[in-house]
C-alpha cells in the first residue's frame, strides 16, 4: 500500500485487515498518545487540591463503570437499571476482605490490584446470575431483572450484620513503592492509580469490540434472530455481555471502596443506577469516547447542581431540601432531551468536531 | 387463627391495590409495548393531588378523590403528548430509557414541594372503629378501598368488554396495523392507554394514601413492586395483573406475619417479591396469564 499513513483524506481500505485498524492514521495515534501522556503529567506541574482531585478521581471511576453499561447497554442493547448494584457489589467485595481479615491486612495495603481484580471477579459472577434471563428472554424482561437485582442488594445491604447494615464499612489506606499513602497524597495516588486502569480498560474494550465476540454483540443488537441464523448464540452473547458489564462495575465499585476508604449503601441505590444510565446516554450509547465524555458531563452537571441548590439556600425556606429535588430533576430531564434531541450523545458532537478539523477547509 | 385471618385479611387489603396499581401498567404495555417505569411517581402524584384538593382547597374527600383521578387523567394524557407520542418508530429501548427519565423528572418536582420530605395523613372521613371480621379487624377505610378497587376493576372490564373505544384499545393491541386500517387512530389509543393508567394510579394512590398515609417512599415501592405483580400475572393480561396483585399481596402480608422475626430475617416483605421475580423470570418468564410471543422472521 502506498498510502500515507500520516495524512488521509477518506478511507480507502483494500483489505479487512486496515478497515479493523484502531488508528486511521499516525497522527490518530500520536494525539492519544500525547493526550494520556499529558493527564499523566499535569499533576507535576499544576498545583493540585483535595477537592479537585476527588472530582477527577470521581469521574475516572464512572468511567470505567460506564465502560461497563456501555458495553450492556450501548452494544448489546439490554438495558441495566441495576448498574450502580454492581458496582456495590465490588465495593462490597472489598469491604468484606477488609472485614474479613482486618483493615490494614497486608492483602489488602499492599496487593490492592489483586483485591481489585478479585472484586471484578465477584461483580462479574453476579453478573452473569442476574443476565441469566437473557437466555431465553428479550430487553424487557432483562431491564425487570437487573431492577429487581436493585432491589434485592439494597435489601440484602440494608438489612445484614455482615454487611454493617448498610453504614460505612471501612477499609485501610494502601502503600506503594514509597511507602504508606497518607492524607495528603491519597486522592493524587487514586488519581493515577484509576486513570492506568481507565487507560487499560478503554484499550481492553476497544479491543474486544473487534473481535469476533464484539462483532457478535452488535450483531445481537441490530438483529438477534439474523445473528442466530448466522450461527452466534444471542443468548450467551448476552449473558457474556452482562458478565462483562459486572466486571467493569465490580472493578469501580472496588476503587470506590478504596478511594472513600469504606462502603456505604447510599453510594449504590437505585438513584445512583439511573445517574449511571444517564452518563451512558449523555456520553452517547454504542460509542467507546462516549463512556469518556458521559461521567466527565454528568458529574460536572451535579457539582454545578449542588453549587447552584447551596446558593440557592440562601433565599429559600430552610424547610426546603433544594439539592434532593434538583439533582433527580436535572439527571431525568437530560435523560429525556439528549434521547428526544440528540440519541446519540456528545459522542456524536465529538465525531462532528473531527470531521470538522479534518476536513478543513472543505465544508463536508 | 385470629392471626391467620388478619393476615388473610390485610393481605387481601393491600393484594387490591397492587392489583389497581398493576392495571394502569399492563394497561400501558398492552396497548403501546412500552414499560412504563414512571408509574409508581404517577401513583405518588394522584395521592398527593388527592390530599392538596382536599386539605388546601377545602374540597370534600370522596369529590377531591374522584377529582384527582379526572386531573391525573389529563396530566398522563399530556405526558405521552408531549414525551412519548414523538418517539413512535424509535427503538423500544429509548421509549423505556424516557420512562426512566420520566421517573426522575417527576421526582425532582415532588421533591420541590413539601410532599417529597414530610409525612401527612388525610382527614378521617370514615368512622375509627374497625369492623370486626372472624376476630380479625378491619378499618373501614380499607373496606372503602376494596370496594373502590372492584368496582374501578369492573368499571374497566365493562369498558373494553362493550365501549366502542374499549374494543378499539383492544383491537390495537392485538394489532397495530390491522387497526389502523380499519380506521383507529392509533396514537390516540395510545393517549387514552395512558391517560386511563393515570385515572387507576390515581384511584390507586388514594386510596393507598388514606389507608396508610402519604409518604413518597412508600408511594414509590409502590411503583417498583409492580413488576413483580405484573411479571407474575403475565405482562399484557389484565385479569392476570388483578389475580395476581391479589396473590402478591398475600405473600408479603404472610412473609411479614410468619418470616419475620424468625431465623433472623427483617423486611422480609420487602425482598420477596424480587426474589420471585428472577425466579419467575428464569422458569416462568410469562406468568400465570401471558400471551408467549412467537417470533417469525
Amino acid at each position: 500500500m502506498a498510502t500515507n499513513r500520516w495524512l488521509a483524506t477518506g478511507n480507502f481500505f483494500t483489505t479487512y485487515k486496515e478497515e479493523q485498524r484502531i488508528f486511521l492514521t499516525n497522527i490518530d495515534r500520536l494525539c492519544l498518545w500525547l493526550l494520556i501522556a499529558a493527564l499523566y503529567a499535569w499533576p507535576f506541574f499544576v498545583e493540585t487540591s483535595n477537592k479537585g482531585m476527588l472530582v477527577l478521581d470521581n469521574i475516572l471511576i464512572a468511567m470505567v463503570a460506564i465502560l461497563g453499561l456501555n458495553l450492556v447497554t450501548g452494544f448489546a442493547g439490554l438495558i441495566s437499571i441495576g448498574h450502580a448494584a454492581f458496582v456495590g457489589v465490588g465495593a462490597y467485595t472489598t469491604a468484606l476482605i477488609a472485614s474479613g481479615l482486618g483493615t490494614d491486612h497486608v492483602f489488602l495495603t499492599h496487593a490492592w490490584p489483586l483485591v481489585i481484580i478479585i472484586s471484578g471477579l465477584v461483580g462479574a459472577v453476579f453478573g452473569g446470575i442476574v443476565g441469566l434471563p437473557a437466555l431465553r428472554l428479550k430487553h424487557l424482561y432483562l431491564a425487570i431483572a437487573t431492577l429487581s437485582f436493585q432491589m434485592i442488594f439494597q435489601w440484602v445491604i440494608n438489612f445484614s450484620k455482615l454487611f454493617n447494615q448498610g453504614q460505612t464499612m471501612s477499609v485501610g489506606r494502601v502503600f506503594w513503592l514509597t511507602g504508606k499513602i497518607g492524607r495528603k497524597d491519597h486522592y493524587l495516588f487514586w488519581y493515577f492509580a484509576v486513570l492506568t486502569i481507565v487507560v487499560i480498560s478503554g484499550f481492553l474494550v476497544r479491543n474486544l469490540l473487534r473481535t469476533r465476540y464484539g462483532r457478535c454483540l452488535v450483531a445481537v443488537r441490530d438483529n438477534d434472530r439474523a445473528a442466530d441464523a448466522m450461527g452466534m448464540h444471542p443468548g450467551f452473547t448476552k449473558v457474556y455481555a452482562f458478565a462483562l458489564a459486572g466486571f467493569f462495575a465490580g472493578i469501580a465499585g472496588s476503587l470506590h471502596c478504596y478511594l472513600y476508604r469504606g462502603a456505604g449503601i447510599e453510594s449504590f441505590t437505585l438513584h445512583q443506577s439511573i445517574s449511571y444510565l444517564a452518563m451512558a446516554i449523555v456520553g452517547g450509547l454504542g460509542t467507546l469516547s462516549g463512556s469518556f465524555f458521559g461521567p466527565a458531563a454528568i458529574r460536572l452537571l451535579d457539582l454545578g447542581v449542588e453549587n447552584l441548590s447551596s446558593w440557592a439556600t440562601n433565599f429559600l425556606p430552610s424547610t426546603m431540601n433544594i439539592a434532593t429535588a434538583l439533582r433527580p430533576l436535572t439527571f431525568g430531564l437530560v435523560i429525556v432531551l439528549f434521547l428526544m434531541f440528540e440519541p446519540r450523545g456528545i459522542a456524536n458532537w465529538w465525531r462532528i468536531i473531527k470531521s470538522y478539523f479534518k476536513l478543513w477547509p472543505f465544508k463536508y | 387463627m385470629t392471626y391467620f385471618i388478619q393476615l388473610l385479611i390485610s393481605g387481601l387489603v393491600v393484594g387490591s391495590i397492587y392489583a389497581l396499581s398493576a392495571l394502569g401498567f399492563v394497561l400501558i404495555y398492552k396497548s403501546s409495548r412500552v414499560l412504563n417505569i414512571a408509574h409508581g411517581q404517577i401513583i405518588a402524584s394522584g395521592a398527593f393531588i388527592a390530599y392538596a384538593l382536599t386539605v388546601y382547597a377545602g374540597v370534600p374527600l370522596i369529590i377531591s378523590f374522584f377529582l384527582s383521578m379526572v386531573i391525573t387523567f389529563f396530566l398522563s394524557m399530556a405526558v405521552e403528548r408531549v414525551f412519548l407520542r414523538r418517539l413512535i418508530g424509535e427503538p423500544i429501548i429509548s421509549v423505556i430509557m424516557v420512562t426512566i427519565g420520566l421517573m426522575s423528572i417527576i421526582d425532582g418536582i415532588i421533591y420541590l414541594t413539601p410532599f417529597g420530605s414530610t409525612n401527612m395523613s388525610f382527614p378521617k372521613f370514615f368512622p375509627p372503629e374497625p369492623l370486626n371480621i372472624l376476630g380479625a379487624t378491619v378499618s373501614w377505610t380499607q373496606v372503602v378501598g376494596v370496594v373502590l378497587t372492584a368496582i374501578i376493576i369492573a368499571a374497566l372490564s365493562w369498558f373494553f368488554k362493550n365501549s366502542t373505544l374499549g374494543i378499539s384499545m383492544r383491537a390495537v393491541s392485538d394489532d397495530q396495523l390491522a387497526s389502523m386500517s380499519i380506521g383507529i387512530s392509533v396514537p390516540k389509543v395510545f393517549g387514552l392507554a395512558w391517560a386511563l393508567a393515570g385515572l387507576t394510579a390515581a384511584a390507586a394512590g388514594g386510596i393507598i394514601g388514606n389507608i396508610t398515609g402519604l409518604n413518597f417512599d412508600t408511594l414509590h415501592a409502590f411503583g417498583i413492586i409492580v413488576f413483580p405483580v405484573v411479571i407474575l400475572g403475565g405482562l399484557d393480561s389484565i385479569g392476570g395483573a388483578v389475580v395476581a396483585g391479589v396473590i402478591m399481596g398475600l405473600i408479603q402480608q404472610f412473609a411479614a406475619g410468619y418470616l419475620d422475626g424468625n431465623w433472623g430475617l427483617q423486611g422480609t416483605a420487602e425482598v420477596l417479591p424480587y426474589i420471585i421475580l428472577l425466579i419467575l423470570l428464569l422458569f416462568k418468564p410469562h406468568g400465570l396469564f401471558g400471551t408467549h410471543e412467537i417470533e417469525r422472521v
